[in-house]
């Protein structure tokens, strides 16, 4: 278990180098891709390795010469990488827009640190499901087809596609039952270790993550699964990045255990599969459109996000939500009132914290989860 | 010795009464047995064309309440139902507003509360603008539409994306605005009021030329306050008397060598890039004329319909017409808008205007255009 650990760990720990060796043993070529509805896989139909990128490993600095500190983590971390040339062993990259700040995003890049390949997508939210964004969002994937046949000099058929598709569900499905044995199983292992375990999923190949995965699950079995006792607590929010790993180990540190999330790197990130139909690209394109889990920046006005985890918590019967938002995240900051609201109404406590990309006073986010933890039960 | 600047006003005091108009109308309009719309981006022109539809046209929410100090009140309202500082500033102007209604808070000028509507129109030119239209849908339910109108990363982009939004446009707007004001969308009726418009719209523009001169007889802070009529009374008479006005007083000036800054004309020319700091408007011309400098020329007041010579108002097409207008038309504010053809226009003002300096205005409560046009340095 240890062992397999280990190797999930890796590519987290530091993906600047996992990933440039990975390409220099495979002579592959690799795409970042911007958080967080990009389909990998058609970059992996293509024959490269898509990894999405992250918040960086150090403090925000030549950045700021072209994104004010008050644009969010991703932004800002992609930019500083991106001009300090941390980025590039990526081959290519592909961005969307998402948001207001995502948008200006490869701008900045294509002025200072242009890649070989470059794709932006006018991804359209989600909104009324109408039948001008479903064929505006087919052209834009199919049209990033085109793009990386172009460039990879090979052609991305159907029957590619679909053995893609099916190479990702089957890591989403191995996650997800990763998930629900640990909502059956609250504390089978450390927040730290789910998180970069999906994280992982994130950076490495899936052929590989998916035979680690499996031999993960098999182990657990094997050992029994262990549990540990504590509040549990559900884990909300954080799109785009990966939150401190301090900050969950506080969690638990503090006698909680996050049986669930919807978080980015959790989740969200394999939430929805894609089916395999004759139509791969119709299938990508559907998947674009589910509406759950309720996703802020992708527009809803027929969901709602606090009756949704209401909903969930319901079900886990847990003692309440932790809420990570992340600083300067538009879609999160103008939804959360309304979160807060539902969730009094329906008397779930809530705390939020705040998440950055580097400095997060822990000492005082201490101070208020040790709050939480007295409101939800005492120690 | 230093020179003493002082800045000369342009009278644009023409423009209140006609702001005040619109929003009494506003506020009458439910009596009245109007259905009303709250409009974000430019999208607010189908609604506006619909008869017994009154719009209000969101983004000038905010200079109206900072006009009337009520802008610290609504904010105050909005943190008190949960907002969070850091959220745009026009999104918690109307929630801070919607509180103030749904709680029946006390409020010092009641002015500000206006009526609530009955569609929700949200132009995603701006991400932002989309998230005030879901949290009022969510707090009261009221029927939202939101319209993907993205701006282009390139030129070849603009006819794709200008089918889109036309199809968006036909498939989902236009039949709930029938819907909400229970009529056919009445395309002649757009027609008779972007005629008028479109002639506003060039004596606007005919004002803005002055810009060229130096001295300059006027600022971009006279100009700002003068953005109204194209929006609030939009195919009305009084907006184009408004224009005639000031290019009338432009001339005037120019005539008789009278600059925006006393005694001699401006020392330095500004580019002001990002919005316009409604409620602060006064206190930033006072920190900048003591050195004899005055903004100029800028992206954002100049994106409101900058060529209104490119739309045909006799188009079969008018629905269409109007967002040629935004996309594929010779002056395309689509791509001008965004960070790409931002530059080229950027740099395109500097030249034009004869810019000395650059003052780049950017809030973190206000998200557009917020990026810094730099290349790398290093």
């Amino acid at each position: 278990m240890e062992e397999i650990m280990k190797q999930f760990v890796e590519y987290p720990s530091d993906p600047y180098t996992s990933i440039a060796k990975w390409k220099e043993n495979t002579k592959k070529k690799v795409i970042g891709i911007f958080p967080m509805w990009i389909p990998e896989e058609i970059i992996h139909a293509a024959g490269m390795l898509p990894v999405v990128m992250w918040r960086s490993n150090e403090a925000i600095t030549w950045g700021y010469a072209h994104v004010p500190p008050y644009n969010c983590a991703i932004n800002k971390s992609v930019v500083d990488d991106a001009v300090k040339g941390k980025l590039k062993f990526m081959d290519g990259m592909v961005f969307l827009r998402q948001c207001l700040q995502s948008q200006e995003v490869p701008f900045i890049v294509e002025n200072n640190r242009p890649p070989a390949f470059e794709e932006y997508l006018y991804l359209p939210p989600i909104y009324h499901g109408d039948k001008a964004s479903k064929d505006f969002t087919r052209d834009e994937f199919k049209r990033l087809r085109k793009r990386l046949e172009e460039f990879g000099g090979e052609k991305i058929t159907d029957e590619k596609l679909n053995e893609s598709i099916k190479l990702y569900n089957k890591n989403r499905s191995l996650l997800r039952k990763l998930y629900d044995l640990r909502k059956e199983n609250p504390g089978i292992l450390r927040g730290r270790d789910v998180l970069r375990i999906v994280w992982s999923s994130m950076l490495m190949p899936k052929e590989e993550h998916n035979k680690l995965l499996e031999s993960l699950l098999s182990e657990m079995e094997k050992n029994g699964y262990k549990t540990a006792k504590g509040k549990k607590v559900f884990l909300s929010g954080c799109l785009c990045i990966h939150p401190q790993l301090e900050l969950l180990d506080m969690i638990e540190d503090l006698g909680m255990l996050v049986v669930d999330d919807d978080i980015y790197v959790g989740y969200r990130y394999f939430a929805n599969d894609a089916e395999i139909t004759d139509d791969p690209i119709g299938a990508l394109m559907e998947r674009h459109f589910i509406k759950t889990p309720v996703d802020p920046a992708r527009g809803e006005v027929e969901v709602n996000w606090g009756k949704e985890l209401i909903g969930k918590v319901k079900k886990l019967n847990a003692d309440g939500i932790i809420t990570l938002l992340t600083k300067y995240c538009p879609p999160h900051l103008c939804y959360y009132p309304d979160i807060k609201v539902e969730l009094a109404n329906a008397g779930i406590p809530e705390v939020l914290i705040e998440v950055e990309h580097e400095v997060i006073s822990l000492e005082s986010i201490k101070t208020r989860l040790q709050s939480f933890r007295e409101m939800i039960g005492g120690r | 010795m230093n020179t003493q600047y002082k800045i000369n006003k342009l009278d644009t005091s023409g423009v209140g009464p006609l702001v005040d108009r619109h929003w009494r109308e506003l506020r009458e309009a439910k009596e009245k047995g109007m259905k009303i719309a709250w409009c974000a981006g430019p999208m607010f022109v189908y609604a506006y064309a619909t008869p017994n539809i009154a719009s209000h046209f969101m983004a000038g929410y905010a200079a109206y309440c900072g006009g009337r100090g009520m802008a610290d009140e609504v904010l105050e309202a909005a943190e008190r139902y949960g907002e969070l500082r850091d959220t745009c500033s026009y999104h918690r102007l109307h929630t801070g507003m919607a509180a103030m209604i749904m709680n029946d808070w006390p409020v010092s000028n009641p002015q500000v509360l206006l009526p609530m509507p009955d569609l929700l129109i949200g132009g995603r030119f701006c991400t932002e603008m989309s998230h005030y239209m879901e949290a009022i849908h969510r707090r009261f339910g009221i029927k939202a539409v939101t319209i993907e109108i993205p701006s282009a990363r390139s030129r070849e982009d603009l006819p794709r994306l200008e089918k889109f939004l036309t199809d968006q446009v036909k498939e989902t707007l236009i039949p709930a605005i029938e819907e909400v004001s229970g009529s056919k969308f009445d395309e002649e009726n757009m027609r008779s009021i972007l005629r008028p418009w479109k002639e506003t719209c060039i004596i606007r523009n005919k004002c803005w030329e002055f810009f060229k001169l130096k001295p300059s007889p006027w600022t971009l802070w006279d100009y700002g306050v003068s953005i109204a009529p194209v929006f609030y009374a939009m195919g009305k008479p009084e907006s184009l008397e408004y224009y005639n006005n000031l290019l009338k007083q432009l001339e005037e000036r120019t005539e008789k060598n009278i600059p925006a800054v006393h005694p001699d004309g401006e020392k330095y020319r500004l580019y002001w890039d990002g919005w316009l700091p409604w409620s602060f408007l006064g206190k930033f011309i006072r920190m900048m004329i003591p050195y004899g400098a005055i903004p100029i020329a800028g992206r954002y007041p100049w994106e409101f319909f900058p060529h209104p010579e490119d739309i045909n108002t006799e188009a079969d097409d008018i629905i269409h017409e109007w967002i040629r207008l935004i996309y594929t038309s010779p002056n395309t504010l689509s791509y001008h808008d965004g960070p790409w053809g931002g530059q080229e226009h950027i740099e395109d003002l500097i030249q034009t205007y004869s810019i000395d300096g650059m003052l780049f205005f950017s809030s973190n409560s206000k998200y557009r255009k917020k990026i810094r046009h730099t290349r790398d340095c290093h």
